[in-house]
C-alpha cells in the first residue's frame, strides 16, 4: 500500500468512527474509551514506524549480546559435533511468548541447516510440536537443505511441567548438547533446566518474558534476553526492515510511557494539593 | 500456497481483531465468543492435537528401544508408563464400590467386613451400629476388579446380608479415590513431580553460590542486597542493632576511601572520624536497636524490596507489555509471518 492510499484509508476509518461516536456510539463500552484510544495510538505508532522502515529509513538497532551469541552457540555445536537443544517453553500457542519462541526457532533452524548441525526440539504441547515442525521444515527448505530435516527433530514429551523438565534433563545428560537455548514461557522448571545445562558445560542462551524466571536464567545461563529483547529477537535475527521498524516503534512507545508516567505523577501531585480538580490517574485507570 | 500462507494469516487477523476489539463492544454474542467460544475452540483443537503428541511420543520411544540407543531402558520405561496410564484410564475402570444394604445383627457379615476394612470385629460392629437405620454401608476402598467386588458380595450374601456393586462412572473414575488411575496419580505421579520440584532447593543453592560470588561491582551489590533481604526477613534480623550495621557501613566506606585515595593517613582519619561519629551518636541516643531505622535490617530490606526492586521490575514489565503488544500487532496485521514458516 502506498503512502497516499494508507493515509486515505486511515482517514476514512477515523472519520467513520467519529461519525459513529457522534451518533451515540451504540454497542460501544464508553468507559473503556481511553483504553481504546490508547490501543489506537500505540498501533498507529507501530504501523507508522514499520512503514518508515519499509521505505528505507536507516534504523539503528543496538547490539544484543544474547542474540549475537546464538550463531556463536550453533557454531560451537558444529565444531564439537554435538547437537543444539532448543526448548520453546512449556506453554501452548495461545501465549505470545511461545509464538515468539517458535519464531526464533525458525531462525535457529536456518543456522543449524547452514552449519549442518543436529537440532533437537523437545516440546510440551502437541500444537507447539506441529507449529515448530513447520517452522523448522520451512527453514531447512529456505536454506536449501530439506535432506537434513526430519520430523523427529521436533518431538513431543509431555504436557506436565515437571515430567517435561525431567525428560529434557534426561536428554541433556544423555546427549550432552553443546548449546542449550530456552526461548518461551517458563515457570519453576526454568532453573531445573538451566542448572542441568550448566552442569554439562553447554553454552546457554535464554529468552523469556516471565519476570519471575528472569533471575534464574540470568544466574545459570551465559546470555539472557530480558523481556522486550526476546520479542525483538526475530527482528534482530532476520534484519527485515518492517520488523526492525516495529522495534523502533517500541522505543517511541517507551518514550511515550515515560512521559505519561512523569505527567501522571505531576498531575496527581497537583491534584492532591487541590491545585487542579482533574484526576488524571482516575481517567487513565482501565475500567 | 493460499492454504499455507494467506489463509492462516487471514484467520489470525480476523480472530485477533475480533478478540481485541470485542472487549470494547457491548454485544452478548461477541462477548460470549471472546470469553468462552474462542478458548473452547482452542481446547478442542488442543485435544485433537494431543493424539498427535501421544503417537509421536510412542514412536520416538519405540524407535529408541528398537535401535537400542543410549538410555533405551528409559524409553522402555516410558512406554510401560504410557501403557499403564492408558489401561488405567481407558480400559480398566478399577473402581467398584460395594454397598452393603442389609447387615442386621449378623456376626458373619461383620466378620467379612472386618477382613475387608482391616478392623477388628468389635470395631466393625461399632461402625455398622453407627450407620442410621435404613441406610447402606459402603466399603471405604473400591475394588480394582469387578471379580474382587463380586467375591466380597458373595461372602456377604453367604453370611446372611445383602450387598450391591456400584461401579464408578467412566470419566469420573480417574478422580475416584481408590481407583487404579487415582492410585497411580497419588502414589506414583505426585511423588515423582514433588521430587523434581524438590530438586529446586539444591539448584537454587548452587545457582545462588555462583550469583553471589564476588566478581565485579554488580555481583557485590547483589551479594549485599541478598544478605540484607535474607537477614531482614528472618527473626534474627530484628535483633541485629542498627548501630552494628552502621559500624559495618563505616568500615566499608573506609575500605572504599583507602582503595580510592591509597593514602594511609586519610584512611586512618576516615576510620577514626567514622567510628567516633557512630559511637558518640550511639551514646547520645542511648543505642536503640531499631534506630536510625534506615540501618535497621527489617526496615532496610523492606525499602530495598519495595523501592529499587519494584522500580526495576516495573521497568521490565513495561518493556514486556510493549513487546507483547507490538508482537501481537505484528502477528494480527501479518507483518510477522515467521510463525507460519515464512
Amino acid at each position: 500500500m502506498k503512502d497516499k492510499q494508507f493515509w486515505s484509508v486511515a482517514g476514512i476509518i477515523f472519520v467513520l468512527f467519529m461519525i459513529y461516536w457522534v451518533a451515540g456510539h451504540p454497542f460501544f463500552v464508553a468507559e473503556r474509551a481511553v483504553m481504546f484510544w490508547a490501543i489506537m495510538i500505540v498501533s498507529g505508532i507501530l504501523i507508522y514506524s514499520t512503514r518508515m522502515a519499509k521505505r528505507g529509513e536507516e534504523i539503528f538497532l543496538r547490539s544484543i549480546p544474547g542474540l549475537k551469541a546464538v550463531e556463536e552457540a550453533v557454531g560451537r555445536s558444529t565444531e564439537m559435533g554435538k547437537p543444539v537443544l532448543y526448548v520453546p517453553g512449556i506453554m501452548d500457542m495461545d501465549q505470545v511468548e511461545t509464538v515468539a519462541g517458535v519464531v526464533v526457532l525458525g531462525h535457529v533452524a536456518k543456522m543449524t541447516a547452514r552449519y549442518e548441525t543436529s537440532l533437537n526440539v523437545p516440546v510440551s504441547r502437541a500444537i507447539v510440536m506441529k507449529a515448530a515442525r513447520e517452522s523448522c521444515r520451512e527453514s531447512y527448505l529456505i536454506e536449501g537443505r530439506p535432506d537434513l530435516f526430519h520430523d523427529d527433530m521436533v518431538h513431543y514429551l509431555t504436557d506436565d511441567q515437571f515430567a517435561y523438565a525431567a525428560g529434557v534433563n534426561g536428554i541433556m545428560i544423555r546427549e550432552e548438547p553443546a548449546a542449550c537455548l530456552y526461548m518461551g514461557k517458563f515457570y519453576a522448571e526454568s532453573l531445573l533446566l538451566a542448572e542441568t545445562g550448566n552442569s554439562i558445560g553447554a553454552i546457554q542462551i535464554a529468552g523469556t518474558a516471565s519476570p519471575s524466571q528472569i533471575p534464574f536464567f540470568v544466574t545459570a545461563c551465559d546470555y539472557t534476553l530480558i523481556g522486550e529483547e526476546f520479542f525483538a529477537a526475530s527482528a534482530y535475527l532476520s534484519q527485515e526492515p518492517e520488523l526492525i521498524g516495529g522495534v523502533k516503534g517500541q522505543d517511541y512507545l517507551k518514550i511515550l510511557a515515560i512521559s505519561v508516567i512523569l505527567l501522571g505523577t505531576l498531575f496527581n501531585y497537583f491534584h492532591e494539593l487541590n491545585l487542579i480538580s482533574w484526576d488524571l490517574l482516575g481517567f487513565l485507570t482501565v475500567q | 500456497m493460499f492454504m499455507k500462507r494467506q489463509l492462516p494469516i487471514a484467520i489470525a487477523a480476523t480472530i485477533g481483531f475480533l478478540t481485541l476489539f470485542g472487549w470494547f463492544v457491548e454485544e452478548p454474542s461477541i462477548k460470549s465468543f471472546v470469553d468462552d467460544d474462542a478458548t473452547q475452540w482452542f481446547d478442542i483443537l488442543a485435544s485433537f492435537a494431543m493424539f498427535l503428541g501421544a503417537l509421536n511420543l510412542l514412536k520416538m520411544q519405540a524407535m529408541k528401544v528398537i535401535r537400542q540407543s543410549r538410555g533405551w531402558q528409559y524409553a522402555a520405561l516410558a512406554i510401560a508408563g504410557f501403557s499403564f496410564s492408558f489401561i488405567a484410564g481407558f480400559v480398566m475402570l478399577g473402581a467398584y464400590n460395594v454397598e452393603v444394604t442389609e447387615f442386621g445383627g449378623s456376626t458373619g457379615v461383620a466378620t467379612v467386613l472386618a477382613n475387608e476394612i482391616n478392623q477388628d470385629l468389635q470395631s466393625t460392629r461399632n461402625i455398622l451400629s453407627a450407620v442410621p437405620a435404613g441406610d447402606a454401608y459402603i466399603i471405604d476402598s473400591p475394588y480394582f476388579t469387578e471379580g474382587g467386588a463380586e467375591s466380597v458380595v458373595e461372602q456377604i450374601v453367604a453370611a446372611g446380608g445383602t450387598a450391591e456393586i456400584h461401579p464408578a462412572e467412566w470419566g469420573a473414575h480417574i478422580a475416584t479415590r481408590g481407583s487404579l488411575f487415582n492410585w497411580m496419580f497419588r502414589f506414583i505421579f505426585t511423588p515423582l513431580s514433588a521430587t523434581m520440584f524438590a530438586l529446586l532447593a539444591f539448584f537454587v543453592a548452587s545457582a545462588s553460590y555462583r550469583a553471589f560470588k564476588i566478581r565485579n561491582f554488580e555481583a557485590t551489590l547483589l551479594l549485599i542486597s541478598g544478605i540484607i533481604i535474607m537477614l531482614g526477613r528472618v527473626p534474627i534480623g530484628g535483633h541485629i542493632s542498627a548501630w552494628f550495621i552502621m559500624y559495618i557501613v563505616v568500615l566499608s566506606l573506609v575500605a572504599g576511601v583507602n582503595t580510592w585515595l591509597k593514602n594511609r593517613t586519610y584512611t586512618l582519619v576516615a576510620l577514626v572520624v567514622g567510628l567516633l561519629g557512630v559511637t558518640i551518636a550511639g551514646f547520645i541516643t542511648g543505642w536503640p536497636v531499631d534506630q536510625p531505622s534506615i540501618f535497621f535490617l527489617p526496615v532496610l530490606q523492606d525499602w530495598i524490596y519495595n523501592n529499587p526492586n519494584v522500580a526495576g521490575a516495573r521497568a521490565i514489565m513495561i518493556g514486556i507489555g510493549l513487546g507483547i503488544f507490538a508482537s501481537s500487532i505484528r502477528y494480527i496485521l501479518g507483518i510477522e509471518k515467521s510463525y507460519i514458516g515464512e
